[in-house]
């Protein structure tokens, strides 16, 4: 398959370990990956809630630019997915519509709504689905209990968003279980990571990001993985503060999604940017055994 | 009519801090047609097994707001919460009381938390007694009016929200889903004549906290959708007021940032939102962080393309407009 | 003790209207309620709200029609006065912030309403109750009195010819407590929970109107009890005449639309007491369905119109039926919904026990006479609440200072003490069923004067067996075993005086149909049935209706 490939942001940045992990594992699927150098940020939410037909207006030059190469567009961000999904549905209104086709005729770019927003995990598992990646596995993760962190604009709203139950939720755990890992359900896995007011007021960001893994923790999670690589920042790159809010270590390592499939596929921890994490992955790479691919 | 019943197995959270030391759960078994609401299979255990457990209820028809409970970990009205569908999805119904408040017996909790931080954002008509409402007859009010106010005044007050909310679990500033969704509800009223004074005062007293997880919104039985009408209020604040807390100019800086390269610009947005002294205190987190991940400090290539971004811009964002 | 001038018992609009008055008035006021104010049944009505107001309506065709719809048992000049007060109320609730539907030039929208001659109802939606409540509460939360959160009433004390306060318990903290006031207002709503088929929420238990009655004031017209034809089987929940008025059809067992025996010009639409005596019929004589009930059908008005013009009924199906109305019909049957009796009061809400006041739906004044006008309750809370406040102001201001003694207090307490005492007895849930069944089954639509000697039989060994009634929850704590025990006594008094007054009406008019008498004799009985307790039951005495100018004539839609 072939599709409009929409990094994000955070992927092509401080997130690059994602967008490394995502090319590594769309070579072993099968998806080819069209690059679009015109893609701009999707928003983040933030844009949203300064300037809201600005945001819609950006978003649907960002589907237009797929529309235009008749390419389904691919996100590897939950926010990235929420967003772009939004813009859709505000676009069904008319007066929002006529605003943005407006301002969009005077750069000369037409939006049709004709794109769908899928991210790489709907792919996974609706589109290649968990039986045939299970096929690709080479390297099972058994042993390995992983507790999924969804990231909240994948899922909610749900009326907007249409995809998975928004509270109840499985494919990703499916996926977890078809790599032959152990998912592990609880509570905050549909929760939020608190990234949204990490520079609003930090504390309360971490304690919410605190909370989230500790429960990952009391039901047993080795690790845990998500498909949004602002989660990652919050339960990863801010663990260290998130520790400090609750008094004690929390060693969680968070995998992005893609990472886990290309670990279970046969890639290397270099290959899938592992070192760049700042919780260190050893410990759940222990419970998989050897890093080196299988002959 | 004819619905075989199905085998029920209940697990309810149980707690007399008066007599007991710890909480327990409590089994209890009935069986029921599918579309049973849990307050009907509640009432039913009450009235045949076990009068002791207490809860409140009162319409049975999800429009008083009584009856909010945690069930299968999700915050919902009793009345409203078939047994079919949980029992297909867990195979029991585990039933907690709603979190965020303290409990104060069983089912029951304590919503003075709930109830404040409503009355915190004034929620009455505030008017100016130099305009007099028209004598004798109603403010008039265009359905478009009426319009503004979107699904707020479906709100039943059921606390399920606030429940449901990691923001107020994590935080005793932030006011809540319901008590912000009832301030947009003053905020778009022709009659109230302090709009201006309401956003401001929002804005220290927690606004920017909101996650926008959205899980009020799935929680809410009323289709009320509070995130979204925070959203609307963060929009409103910005377009009147500008940066006047840490989320305003967070949220303007970033939309700012996009405008230079069309991406994110990771390092200038922090120094964008935070002020120098803030960005004091961030430096040993940023080094940690950017030496894993030296690519923060590079500021991005502009995109192809940039041109027509900063046209929208222009035309959308310098022009000072209402939203539609 | 706790003490204030006034005290309103029911947090509902008709109590918060009437806390309102009081405090404006300058007095300290005291609102007890059972449930949080948002909670109050008040937020369940749908339909809208009466006032004459546009130019070609008149306020003299609104009472007319009331006067009408009571089937002229109403207070003729009771009813002037309730219609020439509802322009005025409207408005005041739209200036206090209710958020009212509006028409394309910004005034108040207006809907056509049930046996009115013009479309004077004006509306919220179909959430009309609640949009009124939110906007009092929020309106009277800016004012200073004192709410006793879910504090149960027990007794109202009346001593040396007045009132003197109440006994309620704290149900968060299980303590018994006197509060002293020397003005009463009884705002707690209905008692249809007597029935167990009734619309009416969980806590309509008329507990202001038992604790009146037993402190000696007058009820007036208990017996007259208004049913709503179409009530979802199983949970009694309202599903509104706007199905109807859509196009919805009532058929039964054998598929007829049987209204076409009922009303063959009107039809399914038909005011809700004759649609409810079809639907009773058609049941009784053998052609509903085994429940029983008849079927609602929407399904020939397509998806499209369902959902869009019928959303809220769509919803309650689905959810609280497992009924999709889109391919499904829906299982109906008539339940109670209003009670037009209650505490007989005057205009001003004054009972007949001096210091002790009533109004809304506990009260009696009459307004509705035998039969109520949908739109017309909602009015009547904010019309009387304001009245009876206003009165409960001027009452104090000569009133002397009221005391509970500790021995009224400590006689109620061990009263209710006992019953958790006890070792064995009868349960609460028990008694209350039996009762209710009694009620449906045998006090209902169609009164037949055996039937009704059985109900009244099995309503007094019910009080006898209610002697030894056992409360089991041991807890201090939100007792609700306990709430449960007390609000079972005060329906048993209440089952007992309906009936008894059903039982002594040998006529048929407006909701109240005998079957061995079924016209309206107006000759014997244009008056109203008052009910005292006595030592063995109700001692009913009659009193004339109020007339000014209208004549009664045959009730014909």
């Amino acid at each position: 398959m072939k599709v409009a490939y929409y990094p994000g942001c955070v992927a092509q940045e401080s997130g690059k370990e994602l967008d490394m992990a995502t090319r590594w594992v769309a070579r072993r699927v099968g998806i080819e990956l069209v690059d679009f150098p015109n893609f701009s940020c999707c928003g983040s939410g933030f844009v949203d809630e300064a300037n809201s037909v600005l945001n819609v207006a950006l978003n649907a030059r960002n589907l237009a630019i797929a529309e235009r190469s008749n390419l389904d567009l691919l996100t590897v961000c939950s926010t990235c997915t929420g967003m772009l999904k939004l813009a859709n549905v505000r676009l069904a209104e008319p007066a929002v519509r006529s605003r943005v086709d407006g301002a969009l005729g005077q750069i000369g770019v037409t939006y049709r709504g004709t794109t769908k927003v899928k991210h790489l995990l709907e792919v996974l598992t609706d589109e290649i689905g968990t039986a045939a990646l299970a096929k690709l596995v080479r390297r099972p993760l058994t042993g390995l209990k992983v507790g999924a962190f969804y990231g909240c604009h994948l899922l909610r709203p749900s009326k907007e968003i249409r995809g998975e139950s928004a509270e109840e939720p499985h494919g990703f755990e499916d996926l977890i279980a078809a790599l032959g890992a152990t998912p592990v359900l609880y509570r905050g896995r549909v929760m939020c990571c608190g990234f949204p007011i990490l520079f609003v007021k930090e504390p309360t960001a971490n304690r919410i990001a605190a909370t989230q893994i500790e429960d990952a923790h009391a039901h047993g999670a080795d690790a845990m993985a998500t498909p949004c690589p602002l989660c990652h920042i919050s339960l990863d790159s801010y663990q260290n503060k998130a520790e400090k809010v609750v008094g004690h270590d929390l060693h969680m390592p968070v995998f992005h999604l893609p990472q886990l499939v290309g670990l279970a596929l046969g890639a290397t921890a270099e290959e899938l940017g592992l070192p760049r994490h700042l919780v260190a992955t050893d410990s759940a790479l222990q419970k998989i055994g050897s890093v080196a691919v299988p002959a | 009519m004819a619905e075989a019943n199905v085998a029920a197995p209940f697990e309810v959270f149980r707690f007399d801090p008066a007599h007991e030391s710890a909480p327990r759960y409590q089994r209890y078994h009935l069986d029921l047609p599918p579309h049973t609401p849990l307050l009907t299979a509640l009432l039913q255990i009450r009235a045949e097994q076990d009068p002791t457990l207490t809860m409140r209820y009162s319409c049975r028809s999800a429009i008083c707001g009584s009856c909010a409970m945690v069930v299968n970990s999700k915050s919902r009205l009793a009345c409203q919460t078939p047994i079919g569908p949980e029992l297909e999805r867990h195979g029991r119904i585990v039933v907690e009381p709603m979190r965020n408040m303290p409990v104060l017996r069983d089912l029951v909790v304590e919503m003075t938390p709930f109830w404040s931080r409503y009355k915190k954002v004034e929620p009455h008509l505030i008017t100016d007694p130099t305009q007099p409402m028209p004598e004798g007859r109603e403010n008039p009010m265009t359905p478009a009016q009426v319009e503004r106010f979107k699904e707020t005044p479906r709100c039943i007050a059921c606390a399920a929200c606030y429940s449901a909310c990691p923001a107020v679990e994590a935080d005793a500033q932030f006011p809540g889903p319901m008590a912000l969704a009832k301030l947009y509800r003053f905020v778009v009223d022709p009659r109230d004549t302090a709009h201006q004074e309401r956003l401001l005062r929002i804005q220290t007293d927690g606004l920017w906290l909101c996650l926008r997880c959205h899980l009020c919104t799935e929680a809410c039985p009323k289709d009320v959708e509070p995130s979204l009408r925070i959203r609307d209020l963060k929009e409103m604040a910005v377009r009147a007021q500008g940066a006047t807390d840490n989320g305003s100019r967070h949220a303007i800086a970033f939309k700012d940032n996009i405008r230079e390269r069309g991406i994110l610009n990771e390092m200038k947005l922090v120094r964008q939102t935070y002020s120098p002294g803030q960005l004091l205190a961030q430096v040993p987190q940023g080094l940690k962080i950017v030496r894993k991940k030296p690519e923060v400090l590079k500021s991005p290539h502009r995109i192809e393309g940039h041109d027509e971004v900063e046209k929208l811009y222009e035309i959308l964002d310098d022009a000072t407009e209402d939203p539609p | 003790m706790q003490r204030h001038d006034v005290l309103v018992v029911g947090a509902g609009l008709a109590g918060q209207r009437a806390a309102l008055a009081a405090v404006e008035a300058g007095l300290d006021v005291g609102v007890v309620s059972k449930l949080h104010p948002l909670r109050s049944h008040s937020g369940a009505a749908q339909g809208g709200i009466n006032a004459a107001v546009g130019k070609e309506d008149s306020v003299d065709t609104h009472i007319y029609d009331t006067v009408k719809g009571s089937d002229y048992l109403g207070d003729q000049d009771a009813i002037e006065f309730f219609c020439r007060e509802a322009g005025p109320t409207v408005v005041e609730m739209e200036h206090f912030g209710t958020i009212f539907s509006r028409a394309e030039d910004g005034s108040l929208a207006r809907r056509p309403f049930g046996g009115q001659g013009f479309p004077r109802t004006i509306y919220a939606a179909d959430r009309t109750g609640l949009a009124l409540l939110q906007a009092l509460y929020e309106h009277l939360g800016t004012a200073g009195f004192t709410l006793y959160e879910e504090w149960d009433l027990t007794s109202v004390v009346v001593r040396d010819g007045r009132t003197q306060g109440i006994v309620a318990f704290d149900r968060r903290h299980g303590d018994f407590a006197a509060i002293g006031a020397k003005a009463v207002v009884i705002a707690t709503g209905p008692a249809g929970r007597v029935y167990g088929r009734t619309t009416n929420a969980h806590s309509c238990t008329g507990d202001g109107i038992a604790a009146a009655y037993r402190a000696g004031a007058a009820l007036k017209d208990m017996e007259f009890v208004q049913f709503h034809p179409t009530a979802l089987l199983g949970s009694s929940i309202l599903i509104t005449e706007g199905a109807r008025g859509e196009g919805g059809i009532l058929k039964n067992a054998k598929g007829e639309r049987f209204m076409s025996r009922y009303a063959p010009h009107v039809l399914d639409l038909a005011s809700r007491d004759v649609v409810s005596r079809a639907i009773w019929t058609e049941v009784k004589e053998g052609r509903g369905f085994p429940g029983p009930y008849v079927h609602l059908e929407l399904m020939h008005l397509g998806r499209e119109r369902i959902e869009s013009r019928l959303q809220e009924i769509c919803d309650f199906c689905r959810t609280f039926a497992g009924v999709d109305p889109v391919t499904q019909p829906i299982p109906v049957m008539p339940a109670q919904h209003y009670m037009m009796g209650g505490i007989s009061t005057t205009v001003r809400g004054e009972t007949t026990v001096p210091g002790l006041f009533a109004a809304g739906e506990a009260a009696c004044v009459s307004i509705h006479g035998a039969n109520r006008l949908g739109g017309n309750s909602l009015l009547e809370t904010l019309v009387f609440g304001k009245q009876a406040g206003l009165a409960a102001a001027a009452y104090c201001a000569k009133a002397p200072e009221a005391t509970v003694g500790d021995t009224e207090l400590e006689t109620e307490t061990e009263r209710l003490r006992a019953m958790g005492e006890r070792k064995d007895g009868e349960s609460p849930e028990t008694l209350r069923t039996e009762m209710q069944a009694a009620m449906d089954g045998l006090v209902g639509i169609y009164r037949d004067p055996r039937e009704l000697d059985q109900a009244l039989a099995a309503v007094r060994r019910l009080h006898g067996r209610y002697d030894r009634v056992r409360v089991v929850d041991q807890s201090k704590v939100y007792n609700i075993n306990l709430t449960d025990a007390v609000e079972t006594g005060h329906m048993l008094d209440l089952a007992e005086v309906i009936v008894a007054g059903a039982i002594a009406r040998t006529e048929s008019r407006g909701a109240h149909t005998r079957v061995d008498f079924p016209k309206r004799d107006d000759m014997n009985w244009m008056r109203h049935t008052m009910a005292h307790r006595g030592p063995d039951g109700p001692r009913l005495s009659y009193a004339p209706v109020g007339y000014t100018r209208w004549e009664p004539k045959e009730r014909v839609y």
